[in-house]
Parts: structure tokens; sequence; C-alpha cells
């Protein structure tokens, strides 16, 4: 149906629209539906049941808890730097939804197919960095300042190896465009191809969406809860569904480049796609209910002195079979 | 024995010790030293390679008793070093360049009773920063001079070019309770750790004094809530040393049962804090899971579920049914089985290997020299258990063994801790085997406890190490002092060291690894 609609809108800027509603909607929906998902596994991987007692199977525990946030009185410390402090919340949700615009869900369901698309969505989702920095630098909190510049480090060095881990792909595609990526993998994923290049771009991707192992910037054992300490209310909800979100895109690219997007037998595309993602966000949740937590200095050593390097070797590698 | 008093004749020309029954005092030696002589004792212990084990003030009305308790960790000799000062004008030569873990006990003992010691470093409040109008534990009502308020109120950090300062703690979620440390940070490093003691403190030594000896036993679980069985058997035990109260067999099988089952209570709720310290949630919920087997099982005997208060003078205070014996046997077998799967889930990962490995290592000098106490001691290499080195109850019955460290680091304090949780099972079958009848209550125990005048020390082996307990009688029917040598305080002593240079996330490591139980550093 979303088809049609998509088709009756005709001209690109009616696309637009209705594609960034849908973005919007999706956004929230998953958002939603990964709390209420990672609290239910969390809890049953932890010998205990979970939410129950909203709607059936706790279903409707997450919107408790949206209202419960959004009911909550907002605080601002008295010494913060209020622009910077106003503006990273707002800030971090941006390249969340430009990056949903340009990701395949089904070989019609996308917003729009820009030939670079790949770059749109890492030259945004370094914008994140810059919001982390602005809400801890603003908070006038030294746990908040200490979680900001651990972030800082921790994505930039972690956004190479993700990017190396995806350039062999880009390299076998021919092409930087997420539908031509997941056409070329019609007969084969790439993931069969390049089975390094996506151990590389996985573990980048859980450091790059600070979960566990490499949750550093919000260690609540050593930060109390890292840049975000002293947001409270909306604001602390939507650095929540931001961090949600980007779990679900970098799943979403990993199925794109790897597992064949919205390719699959039987099944719609889109099924297959959410199937793939999902999974791939299980495996995330599943990572920090299991792992503790890596030392700052084990984290970028693991990154400039393991996955770089050998990242780098795979590019060259791919590079060189490519030519023969 | 003898050796040593001989030893001290010759190295310390001037003092005159004598050999004291240990039955009946919990010491081996006692000597009087003047406080010129201090230094000269304490030096002749040091180099003889004895700890100091705790450092008591008393108040005798006309005369102020400082005792030095000293021993080796490797066979029991335990020598009390008694040094009368003046009420008026109490100083004493400060022992804290010696004794590392005298600093903070001597900042104690200025805080409530006036003593100052000189040549040390730093004699701030270490308690009671909202600050004191009177020593709280004089006999009489002394107001505090305003040159000794100057002094108390010395403490303030103060930020520096390049450095900054953060509170970890009192509200931290890895200070597991109410401890303030104050880190002077050069970015990620440590440059300097000040622990800040006092948010919880009750003054249970003031209480005791105010109190009949049966009134102080609830108080005993109030300090250490983890592993409150040591503590209600330590004191205890050192009141039955005092009056001379038998313990039938029965009630010191049961004892030691109870209490192993509290230790491998706390040291499973370690295992799953430590862990989320370390950033891992699931284990806790795992050991929790564990843990709430041991507790239905004590709460059917001991009333109780957490601060428990299940032991008497002369016994116990209900008799073991056989639920209580099922359900002990229930948890022995389902606990055995359990440890492949923390082998699993903890020793096997390899993120929490390169956490532990080589961090806050602790020589045996160190140790030594912060009087550092349990598993952090043994982790050190120093085969220290008072189970088997002054077996109190029925553990010189029982067969275990003492797990001890290689390299000193936090990650042996993990393995020797599991070892305990091992070896407390095995301790816990062969008392339940050997279980003799009788009764658990010896007979003839008066209510009204009047015991001849005098002193007693008493240690018992807590999880988290070395609880002494120094009761001072005046033949009333309540303490007229009672000191608590808390594991916890001796360990925390460590920590600036050990802190030193390290990244947040090991200082967060190694504060965990020390097991802290803040009710029982503050009292």
């Amino acid at each position: 149906m979303v088809n049609d609609l998509l088709t009756l809108a005709g001209s690109d800027a009616g696309k637009m629209v209705i594609g960034l509603v849908g973005v919007l909607a999706f956004v929230v929906v998953n958002a939603l539906a990964l709390t209420w998902a990672e609290r239910k596994i969390a809890g049953h991987m932890q010998r205990r049941i979970g939410p129950k007692e909203v709607g059936p199977f706790g279903l409707i525990q997450p919107i408790a808890d949206a209202i419960k946030l959004l009911g909550k009185e907002i605080l601002t410390p008295a010494k913060a730097d209020r622009p910077l402090y106003f503006l990273a919340p707002t800030l971090i949700f941006v390249p969340v939804l430009v990056s949903f615009i340009v990701i395949p869900f089904d070989a019609a369901l996308q917003v729009t197919d820009i030939n670079v698309g790949i770059l749109v969505i890492l030259a945004f989702s370094s914008v994140t960095i810059l919001s982390i920095l602005m809400a801890g630098w603003g908070s006038e909190n030294k746990y908040s300042l200490i979680g900001a510049i651990r972030s800082v480090a921790q994505n930039i060095a972690y956004e190479i190896p993700m990017l190396l881990a995806l350039l062999p792909v880009i390299m076998l595609a021919n092409s930087l465009s997420l539908k031509e990526i997941v056409e070329g993998q019609r007969g084969l994923w790439y993931v069969v191809v390049q089975p390094l290049a996506f151990i590389i771009y996985f573990i980048a991707s859980v450091a790059e969406t600070n979960r566990t192992p490499f949750d550093l910037p919000e260690a609540e054992s050593e930060l109390v809860a890292g840049y975000h300490t002293e947001y409270s209310g909306m604001r602390f909800a939507l650095f929540f569904l931001a961090e949600y979100t980007n779990i679900f895109i970098v799943s979403a690219i990993a199925a794109t480049f790897f597992l064949g997007g919205y390719q699959g037998p039987v099944l719609p595309g889109i099924v297959w796609f959410l199937l793939k993602s999902y999974f791939l966000v299980f495996v995330i949740i599943w990572l920090r209910w299991t792992y503790p937590r890596v030392r700052f200095d084990q984290l970028l050593n693991f990154a400039w002195k393991g996955l770089i390097p050998l990242a780098f070797l795979n590019l060259v590698i791919t590079g060189g079979l490519l030519k023969l | 024995m003898n050796g040593i008093i001989e030893a001290i004749k010759t190295g310390v020309p001037g003092v005159e010790p004598v050999e004291v029954s240990y039955p009946e005092k919990g010491y081996h030696c006692a000597l009087q030293a003047s406080p010129d002589q201090l230094i000269g004792v304490v030096r002749f212990f040091d180099e003889r390679r004895f700890y100091l084990e705790c450092l008591i003030c008393t108040d005798y009305a006309d005369y102020l008793e400082l005792v030095y308790l000293f021993n080796t960790h490797l066979a029991p000799c335990r020598a009390k070093v008694a040094v009368k000062i003046d009420p008026r004008q109490p100083t004493a030569p400060s022992i804290s360049a010696l004794y590392a873990s005298a600093c903070w006990y001597e900042r104690e003992i200025h805080e409530f009773y006036g003593v100052l010691f000189t040549g040390h470093p730093n004699m701030a409040y270490l308690f009671l920063h909202d600050g004191i109008d009177h020593y709280p534990l004089r006999k009489t009502r002394v107001p505090v001079p305003p040159e000794d308020r100057a002094r108390l109120d010395s403490f303030k950090p103060c930020e520096a070019e390049d450095t900054f300062f953060i509170n970890l703690g009192p509200q931290h979620p890895s200070t597991h309770g109410v401890l303030r440390v104050v880190l002077k940070m050069d970015g990620e490093y440590i440059e300097q750790a000040e622990p800040v003691l006092g948010y919880l403190h009750r003054m249970h030594e003031k209480m005791a004094e105010n109190r009949t000896y049966q009134q102080f036993l609830p108080n005993t679980g109030r300090m250490d809530y983890l592993g409150a069985m040591s503590f209600n058997l330590g004191y205890v035990l050192a009141v039955e040393r005092l009056c001379s109260i038998p313990v039938p067999d029965r009630a010191k099988f049961v004892r030691i049962i109870a209490t192993e089952l509290n230790r491998i209570c706390s040291h499973l709720l370690w295992l799953g804090a430590y862990l989320a310290d370390l950033g891992a949630l699931t284990p806790f919920l795992f050991v929790f899971d564990d843990r709430e087997a041991i507790l239905d099982v004590l709460e059917g005997v001991a009333g109780s579920r957490l601060t428990y208060c299940y032991f008497r003078f002369g016994g116990l205070y209900n008799d073991v049914d056989d639920a209580f014996i099922a359900g002990t046997r229930a948890f022995v077998k389902r606990m055995w089985s359990r440890f492949s799967l923390y082998e699993k889930l903890v020793t096997g990962n390899v993120i929490f290997l390169n956490r532990t490995r080589g961090i806050g290592t602790i020589t045996r000098e160190q140790a030594r020299k912060y009087g550092v106490a349990g598993p952090v001691l043994r982790s050190a290499g120093i085969a220290c258990d008072l189970r088997k080195m002054e077996p109190y109850s029925a553990y010189n019955e029982v067969d275990f063994d003492i797990p001890v460290g290689e390299h000193g680091d936090v990650l042996d304090t993990y393995r020797i801790r599991v070892a305990e949780m091992e070896n407390s099972l095995r301790i816990i079958e062969q008392a339940l085997a050997k279980l003799p009848g009788g009764p658990f209550m010896a007979e003839k125990v008066p209510k009204k406890l009047k015991p001849p005048r005098g002193d007693v020390y008493q240690v018992v082996e807590t999880p988290r190490g070395e609880l002494g307990i120094y009761i001072v009688s005046d033949e009333s029917d309540g303490p007229s002092r009672m000191k608590w040598r808390v594991p916890s305080f001796s360990n925390l002593m460590i920590f600036p060291e050990l802190a030193k240079g390290v990244l947040l996330a090991d200082a967060v490591a190694i504060l965990g690894s020390l097991d802290l139980v803040i009710p029982e550093i503050d009292r």
C-alpha cells in the first residue's frame, strides 16, 4: 500500500514528505519496540521474566515509560552552557532521520536512492559525535565531560575500521548506492565473500552505538550515566530514542551490505529485511547482557592496533583479487 | 611465645614483657611502655615483620591507655603494647611513618579522645565532619579546644592547573553505599585518591558503652550487613571469653555451618556486584538466585534474612531443625553444580581477564604495612586465615584449605573468593556429617553478666578478613570500652596507594575487589 501511495505522490517532494513521515513513525515504533525487547530479553537472560504487568506480555510498558518521561520535570543545571545543552538532544536526532532516507526496506520501499547513499549515512552519523560532545560540555558536569571525551575518541577510532570494512563491499558492488549493493547480492551474499569485513563492521558498529562491551561513554559504574547524566524528561528520552534508532541503523546497514538486504525467498522483501536487521539487533542486545565492559586504553588499542590493520589488509587483498 | 619475650627483653631494654594466657585474654604477651619507649618498641616489631593489628585507646578516668596490638601473619603471636598517657595533655608519638595502617587509627583516636600524635602528617577528621564540641569517647566531658578544632578541619582538596577533582560518591553506583572518594584526576588518570568516611557513622562503640552485653547483640549484625553471622559470632565469642562461658559442641558446629553459609552468601553478592562494576549486569541476578536459597535456609532458624542475631552467649537462639539440615544439604548440592556456570560466564571471559589481570597489585610488604585482611591479604600470597591460625568454635575439627594468590592482583582476589566458597561448602558438608546431638545452649548462663575486671581480644575471620573485638570490663553489666577492628577499614586504607596513577576504570575495579562494606568501616 505504501508503494501505491509513493507512486501516487508522484513528485519527488511529495515522495520525500510521505517518506519522512513514514520514517518518523518507524523511528518511534522501533524505539518503543526495542526498549520492550531489550527488557524482555534481558529479563529472560537473567532468570526473570521482564515487564509483564502493563498490557499483554508487558507490551504497553514502553508507552507507559514514554508518558512518564514526558511528564517529568525538565531540569537544567544552573551552570549549564544553555545553547549547547538545549541543542544537543535535538541535534543527535537529525543524522538518525537522514540515514533512514537512503536505506532500502524493499525493492521499491526507499525514500530516495542517492548514488552516494552510504556516504550520506557515514557523514551524518559523525554529527552524532558532535552532539554528544555538546551534551557533555554543555552540562557542566565532570562525569558528563569525561563521558563526552571518551565518546569522541571512541567514535573517531571506530569510524575508520567501519569505513574500511564497508569499502570492499563497495568495490565488489561497484557502487555507493545501497540499492545497487543489495541488487549485487542477488546470487551470493557478500558475507560469504567478505566474512572478515562483516565481523569488523559489526564490532565497530557496536562501538559506534556505545553499547556494551564498548559502552564507555555512559559507563554506569564509572561515570554514573556519562554524557546524559544531567538530562531529564523528554531530553533524556531523545538521547534514548537516538540510541535505539542507531542500533537499528547499524544493523540495517549490516543487513544491506552483507546479508543481502531485502532479498530472500517466499516472504516479501521487507519481511526479510526486518528479519535480518532485527536478528543483528538481537545479537547486540545479547552482547550487552553477557559481557563486561572493556577499559578505555584496551578499547582504543583494539581499534588502532587490531581492527584497522586487519580491515586495511582485507581491503588490499580484496582490491588485489578484483584486479586479477 | 617464650622466644618473643626473650627477644623483646634483649631487643628493647627497659620494658618488661609478660606472658599471658591466650585462652583467657586472646593475646600471647603484654608489655607496658612509656611514650618515649614507644618508637623503639614499634621499631622492634617492624623489624621482625609483625603487622599492626589494631590501635586502641581506652579512658580509665585517671589515665588514657593506648593499646597497640601486633601480630605476625604466619604464626599467631599477638603482642599487646600498652602506653599510659596523661589525660590532661594527651600526646603520644605517631607511628604512622613505620606503619601506614596507624595513620587512620591515630586520626580516629584524635577525633574521639583528643590524643595528639606528634609527627602525624594529617590529623584531620575521619568521621565527624560536621564538627564536635567534645570528645565523644572520653568518660568525662572534655571540650575540644579551638586549636584542635582547626587541626581537625584541615581536610580541603584544592584544584590546580591541569588537574581536576571528582567525587566518587557518596552517591555513586560503584561505591556500594555511602563511601566518598575524592579523586584528583589528570584526564582519565588518578593522581591522588582520598577516601572520606563518616557518611554512615553511628558510633556503635559509644553505644556499646551505654548498653549491657545482651543489649548490644543486635548491633553486631548492623555493622557488616553482609557478614552479620561472623560479626555476631565474634562478639559472642569475645563475651564468652570474657565471662568464661562454656559452649556445647552442638552449638559450635551449628555456628560454623551458619557462618559459612553466610560467608558464601557474602562472596556471592560480591561476585555479582563486582561484575556489575565491570559492566556485566547479568551475573548479579544469577548470584541472587543462589543467595536466595541460603537466605531461605537461614531465615528458618535465625528468623531474619540479613541482619542476623542468631548466636547467644553460651549457644544459639534456636536449635536447628530437620528442615534446616535438609535445606542446607540441598543448597550444598546445588551450589557445587553452579561453579562451572560461573567459570564459563566469568573466568572464561577474555574481557574480564584483561580488566582484572595485573591491576591493583599488592606486595607482601604493602599488605603488612597496611594491615590488609582477608582475601585481599591472601591474594598477596600470605596464607593467613584466622579460622586456621587461631581456630575458634569447631574450625579445628574440619578440614579445609586456605587458597592464596600468586600475583596479588584483582584477578587473584576473585579466584580466592571462588575457592573460598568451595572450601566453605566442604566445611559445611563435614560439619553436617559430624553434627553432634545434645543441648544447643549452655546451662546456667546468668541473665546479668558481670565479668571480672580486665580486657580480652577476640578475632574471627569474616568474609572480608580479620575482625578483632577488644572489650574492657569494669565489673559492671556492660562493657566500659569496646573496640571493633574491622577488615574493610584496613582494606580501604590501602586504596589510595593502589589507585595512584591508574585509570578511573581500574580504580573502580580495585575498589570493588576490596569488597568494602561501608557501615562496617564507619561503624
